[in-house]
């Protein structure tokens, strides 16, 4: 190496052969530069990273172009070996190789540029941040993201926008078709997502059906807006996945920096928040984050902490109901309505407690004592009038229905003929099929089951002909409705016929006024129920109200 | 352009119809009169080349179409549809497997009362080949053809 050994020989660079030979073979890519930036040196890894076979000789500049180091990238090392500094630069080679460069100085003059082959762990990072089944950016990619955007946004005062999507109806797909069939819904959702927002904006996928993305660069709220009444439209568009027609929808929550919060963590909440909310008031639509949130979010996670622990506290209580007769007047059974009394909150409304309970789940062990209580009660009133006890949609979902009533039934020793389970039309909304087979099991217990809120659905005439129910309860709305609204009167009369020629018995619910009563008598119910015709009343109470008047049997009223 | 998909069809199990009908969200007559052409041109060669061929009725107030292909084509073209926003409320009223193709190729019309968007779109028919008696002679096309007609009625 004549050449070399002849730059060696210059006073600047005391190398001796051991060294040479050290440097030769060493592991990392190594160039040595004189004070110009020729190169003197190379070593055997940093010729082959280089692609070039014979380096020495070549300037710095010419050497980084051969090797496919664009322009720009190169420019601050070659700065730096002008004004004799260090540098470091990230540099991408022939073939996507990407390298980082470190240059320095060396005390006896000219510079020592190494390299590291950093392409691996780059596409390592990438893939670390990226959601295999959509090729979305992953929650880890979302929030690198977001911190970047927030420290830019921060600088230059610009606002940007958090969007939280979540699938509606998600589920159903996911358990009616199947995964693979969920994962390509998915993946044109993702689509969809990317074709609905710009190139700048980030978009990911969470996990599960939740979605969010970051919209940067734009004016607020104007442009979020915008783009959360695109995403209702577009996502909500129907689908078609191998040979299914399907329909999702999406709710979307907002949040903008900086006026809802400045940090990421903040950011995400709130957006968070305010998609609850957007699916809270009917889902498919979208809702800006509002601070009243934060408060309302607080007293639904303390009523939820409450709620959690009033069934081992004991603050539930059954109320009764009595069910009257219309023809002649005596009580064929009582439903037993739900109680909860919280020591310092007093009596909560289940309006308010229902459907939190349902949603957290725990509807299920609730509805189980709720059983169990009522059919006790039942089994020691003085006459075998029918107890009514509500089934929400959540019980039909375990798969373990059948098995509990047959368990109580067992344990309490009620007649199952005296049972009366409710169930309203939401339980039948989703997995039609297996909730049916759930209500023929319980009817092969013997017990009677009836729809409640009968006509405040969608397609309730339709599962009367899935079902033959024992009894359809008109809902309250239209019994209220009837004086003054002719239209009411109507609906009632066609239901009771309608129950009439199915063999089914009508219930008018929420009777209040004996004008009310007059006519939904009028109009051929065979029962009532409402404040009218009595009250909730503690346990006690209906016991004693069973013995002291005459009791139609449940048999009579079939 | 139409033989190779109707060649094929007889190999191919899986030949599917597809029928929507959708709101036109096109402002103006100079906006439609750029959307009608820019459909055209990219169904024409888009379609083609996955074997897809149907008619498109449109007017003032809506879109009408029938797509027909192999499954997975007629699917990833009326995803791409479906993005469109140039459209909106799209009602899917079919997508069902069926023997053979009512349109042979694909096709385009004006479908309406309007005089001057007839005398605007009128020739369009003609050249893209577009044959109302496939349309009426089949009983959810006509159903298609009918709303298509009420549709304009709407929006006037
Ligand atoms: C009502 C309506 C019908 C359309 N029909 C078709 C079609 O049959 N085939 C098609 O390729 N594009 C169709 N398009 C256009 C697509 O939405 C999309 O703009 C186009 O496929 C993009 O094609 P390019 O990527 O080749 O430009 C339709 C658009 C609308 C609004």
């Amino acid at each position: 190496m004549p050449a070399f050994m002849s730059a060696l020989a210059a006073p600047s660079l005391p190398v001796s052969l051991p060294f040479e030979a050290a440097l030769a073979e060493m592991a990392a890519p190594l160039l040595l530069l004189d004070a110009g930036g020729t190169v003197l040196f190379t070593n055997a890894r940093a010729a082959a990273l280089l692609s070039c076979a014979e380096p020495v000789g070549l300037s710095l500049p010419v050497l980084l172009a051969q090797s496919g180091a664009a322009e720009p990238e190169g420019e601050p090392v070659l700065e730096a070996v002008r004004a004799t500094r260090p540098a470091r630069a990230r540099l991408t080679l022939d073939g996507d190789r990407r390298v980082e460069a470190a240059l320095a100085p060396l005390s006896a003059g000219g510079f020592a540029l190494t390299f590291e082959d950093v392409t691996e762990q780059l596409r390592g990072a990438a893939l670390a941040r990226q959601e295999p089944l959509t090729g979305l950016c992953n929650r880890v990619g979302l929030h690198d993201r977001l911190h970047a955007a927030l420290a830019e946004a921060d600088r230059t005062g610009a606002p940007l926008a958090v969007l939280m999507l979540d699938l509606d109806r998600f589920k159903a797909v996911n358990d009616t078709l199947g995964h693979p069939v969920g994962d390509a819904l998915l993946r044109k959702v993702a689509e969809r997502l990317r074709k609905a927002t710009r190139s700048g904006d980030v978009v990911a996928r969470l996990g599960g059906d939740e979605f969010a993305i970051l919209q940067a660069g734009a004016e607020q709220p104007q442009a979020s807006e915008a783009l959360a009444r695109r995403l209702v439209d577009l996502v909500g568009r129907t689908y078609v996945v191998d040979g299914h027609m399907l329909n999702v929808g999406v709710s979307v929550g907002v949040a903008v920096a900086p006026v809802d919060g400045r940090g990421a963590d903040d950011l995400l909440k709130h957006a968070d928040l305010a998609l609850y909310r957007a699916k809270a008031e009917g889902r498919g639509t979208y809702r800006f984050f509002e601070p009243a949130m934060n408060a309302q979010m607080q007293a639904r996670r303390s009523l939820e902490i409450d709620l959690r622990r009033a069934l081992a506290l004991k603050q539930f209580d059954l109320a009764f109901q009595p069910q009257i007769q219309l023809e002649t007047g005596a009580v064929t059974g009582f439903e037993a309505l739900l109680r909860w009394n919280h020591p310092e909150r007093g009596p909560v409304s289940p309006a308010l407690f229902i459907p939190l309970a349902e949603e957290i789940g725990i509807i299920v062990g609730i509805g189980e004592w709720a059983l169990r209580a009522a059919c006790r009660e039942a089994a020691s009133w003085p006459q075998p009038a029918s107890i009514a006890v509500n089934l929400s949609p959540v019980q039909f979902r375990g798969g373990k229905l059948v098995e509990t009533v047959m368990n109580v039934l067992a344990q309490t020793g009620l007649d199952p003929a005296r049972l009366e389970l409710e169930i309203t039309e939401g339980a039948l909304l989703e997995n039609t099929d297996s909730v049916l087979d759930v209500l023929n099991g319980l009817r092969a217990l013997g017990v009677k089951i009836s729809m409640d809120d009968f006509g405040t659905g969608y397609s309730s005439l339709s599962y009367l002909q899935k079902f033959p129910f024992d009894k359809i309860k008109i809902d309250q709305s239209f019994v209220r409705g009837m004086e003054g609204n002719a239209e009411c009167g109507a609906i009632v009369r066609a239901i009771a016929r309608l129950g009439a020629s199915l063999g089914m018995r009508t219930t008018a619910e929420g009777v209040e006024t004996p004008s009310q009563l007059d006519a939904i008598r009028a109009e051929g119910c065979t029962e009532v129920q409402g404040y009218l015709t009595g009250r909730p009343m503690p346990a006690a109470q209906a016991a004693a109200l069973l013995s002291s008047s005459p009791v139609a049997s449940p048999a009579d009223a079939a | 352009m139409s033989q190779p998909a109707l060649n094929q069809d007889s190999l191919n199990q899986d030949l599917r119809r597809l029928v929507y009908y959708s709101r036109n969200r096109v402002g103006g007559p100079a906006a439609m009169n750029e959307t009608i052409r820019g459909i055209l041109a990219a169904s024409r060669t888009n379609n083609a080349r996955v074997g897809v061929t149907g008619a498109l009725m449109f007017n003032a107030g809506c879109f009408a179409q029938v797509l027909e292909g192999p499954g997975e084509a007629v699917e990833t073209t009326f995803e791409r549809i479906q993005q469109d926003e140039r459209h909106g409320e799209v009602s899917l009223l079919a997508f069902e497997a069926v023997e053979t193709r009512l349109f042979t190729e694909w096709s385009m019309a004006f479908v309406g009362a309007s005089q001057a968007d007839a005398a605007l779109y009128g020739d369009m028919a003609g050249e893209s080949g577009f044959d109302l008696s496939r349309m009426t002679g089949n009983n959810l096309c006509a159903v298609l053809h009918g709303l298509a007609l009420e549709e304009e009625a709407a929006a006037a």
